[in-house]
């Protein structure tokens, strides 16, 4: 089976392994233990992954804090600026495609009267600037816009909208879960205040992630998740010590071969657009195609049912972006404009380090051969043929 | 989540087609609506009162598809009456549906009925 679902997630990479193995066995003791060796090894592995994962994203090793993964790293983020907040700052600006795990900590903070600001987007799955800057007041704590879209792979103008939050006094954080190691990260360019990452998405481990905080930001969080002080006080509990060293190097791989590897994946998923268009025909592109991941490929495919089309596709792993058991469509795809049937028979294309050219070729065939399928089987055609007024 | 019943009906599928409606030994018959999700054609064609052959087309999820092509399967062979006597609860068994699934197995049912209606009334419409 060939996988092209590296937004859900990436093998780790066997020299992330290699670097990580020590640290369960030989090298196991607690980051925070400063009365031995042990402890003394783990800190420094900790301390050499920090300055790993600084030096991709462009930021100081004091800003980068490691948490559980990506999820409470936005939870930190969001959660966090909001516990710190001046009582005359109770709004929250986000965008309707954003991760579950960005939308669902802003409506938690609705349903505990905050007010919550979620900004549509156009059909390429843009923000609109002027629309941020109109929904930015005052009143406003923290705007929260993503930097790559996990469904459509589309790049958010971030840098932009750094200036608009920054004047009205509010926090910028970004989620950039699905850029790091794809294309380059600088926090300091993009002028945000807090950005969050996770390791297995950039072929590190899972179980890891971290949240850039600006220097001098962390006054303005509360930390959730509070115990043994670690993390300088924002992210209590005991260092997942060989998760660390294997996030580290894993930015260590990425910044290395990332400008190779963009290039080579960025040419295979314009290849796959292309043979999908010629083999399986009326397919059509969800969001912008530029600026976009160079991996990701989001396809509508017309006339067809999305469930029996995911059902049949049993020769490569690609994600619907919908859970079939429930049917529903992807909010991202609904907030392109999208109806529920072209959300739904809608497939992610995540190509990744593994991405072969022979993959592609097979991927394109197997898709065109089940949407063929598919469509024999349907009425659709003829019923749209022979009744005008249905 | 699918049955292996359910499985080997959308990837394997037998039966898929259709002939000219205006045929007097075919019935044709549909039920649902894509505005609903699920649409389902089934067409009989009959020899002295027994389905010879069965055919049917369906836009919907695999459960749609697997129920459209079971119900043809079971149409073929029998009798009018035993086709008639087909109900969306033994669909549902067969094929092991989950609960948030079993509507379909009555839009195919539903087609079937129609189908069957159809070619019935074809045969008292003939001198």
């Amino acid at each position: 089976m060939v996988y092209l679902d590296h937004h859900a997630t990436t093998p780790v990479d066997p020299r992330v392994v290699e670097a990580m193995l020590p640290y369960f066995t030989v090298a196991f003791g607690n980051a925070t233990s400063r009365t031995h060796r042990f402890g003394w090894e783990a800190r420094e592995a900790v301390e050499r992954a920090r300055r790993q994962v600084a030096l991709l994203i462009g930021a100081g090793a004091r800003e980068v804090v490691f948490t559980s993964g990506a999820t409470e790293a936005n939870h930190l983020a969001i959660a966090g600026a909001a516990a710190a907040a001046p009582t005359d700052r109770r709004h929250v600006v986000t965008v309707a495609t954003e991760h579950r795990a960005v939308l669902e900590p802003c409506r938690q903070l609705g349903a505990s009267g905050w007010t919550v600001t979620e900004l549509p987007v156009d059909p390429t799955g843009l923000v609109d600037l002027d629309a941020v800057a109109r929904a930015i007041t005052p009143g406003t704590a923290l705007v929260s816009v993503m930097l790559a879209n996990n469904e459509i792979g589309v790049l958010q103008a971030v840098a932009e909208i750094a200036p608009l939050a920054h004047a009205r006094g509010a926090l910028l954080h970004t989620d950039a879960v699905q850029a790091l190691g794809r294309v380059p990260v600088d926090v300091a360019a993009l002028g945000v205040d807090l950005a969050s990452f996770s390791a297995h998405k950039l072929y590190g481990p899972k179980g890891v992630g971290a949240l850039y905080v600006k220097r001098g930001v962390e006054k303005r969080l509360a930390a959730p998740v509070r115990g043994g002080g670690q993390e300088r006080g924002l992210r209590g509990g005991t260092l997942n010590v060989p998760g660390i060293v294997g996030f580290g190097a894993a930015c260590d791989v990425a910044g290395r071969e990332m400008p190779d590897e963009a290039r080579r994946v960025g040419a295979l998923r314009d290849r796959l657009w292309q043979l999908l268009q010629e083999r399986a025909g009326g397919v059509s592109m969800n969001g912008a195609s530029a600026p976009r991941l160079p991996g990701n490929l989001n396809v509508r495919v017309a006339g067809i049912d999305g469930e029996s089309l995911h059902v049949g596709l049993t020769e490569i792993a690609v994600s619907s972006g919908a859970a079939c058991t429930s049917a529903e469509p992807s909010h991202v795809l609904m907030a392109l404009g999208l109806d529920k049937t072209a959300a739904l028979a809608s497939l992610r294309f995540g190509l990744g380090r593994g991405t072969t050219a022979a993959d592609i070729d097979r991927a394109a065939s197997h898709v065109a051969d089940v949407v063929a399928h598919v469509r024999r089987s349907s009425p659709v055609a003829r019923l749209a043929a022979a009744g005008a007024g249905r | 989540m699918y049955s292996a019943a359910v499985l080997d009906r959308v990837r394997n599928p037998r039966r898929v087609g259709e002939w000219p409606a205006g045929q007097t030994d075919v019935g044709t018959g549909e039920a649902g609506t894509l505005d609903d999700g699920t649409t389902v054609r089934i067409q009989v064609r009959v020899s002295a009162g027994r389905i010879v052959e069965a055919r049917f087309k369906v836009f919907g999820c695999s459960a749609s598809i697997a129920s459209a092509a079971l119900v043809a399967e079971w149409l073929e062979g029998a009798t009018l009456d035993e086709g008639r006597r087909l109900t969306p609860g033994r669909v549902v068994d067969a094929l092991s549906l989950p609960a948030e699934r079993a509507h379909v197995a009555r839009v195919a049912v539903d087609a079937a009925r129609k189908a069957l209606d159809d070619v019935t009334e074809k045969a008292e419409r003939r001198p």
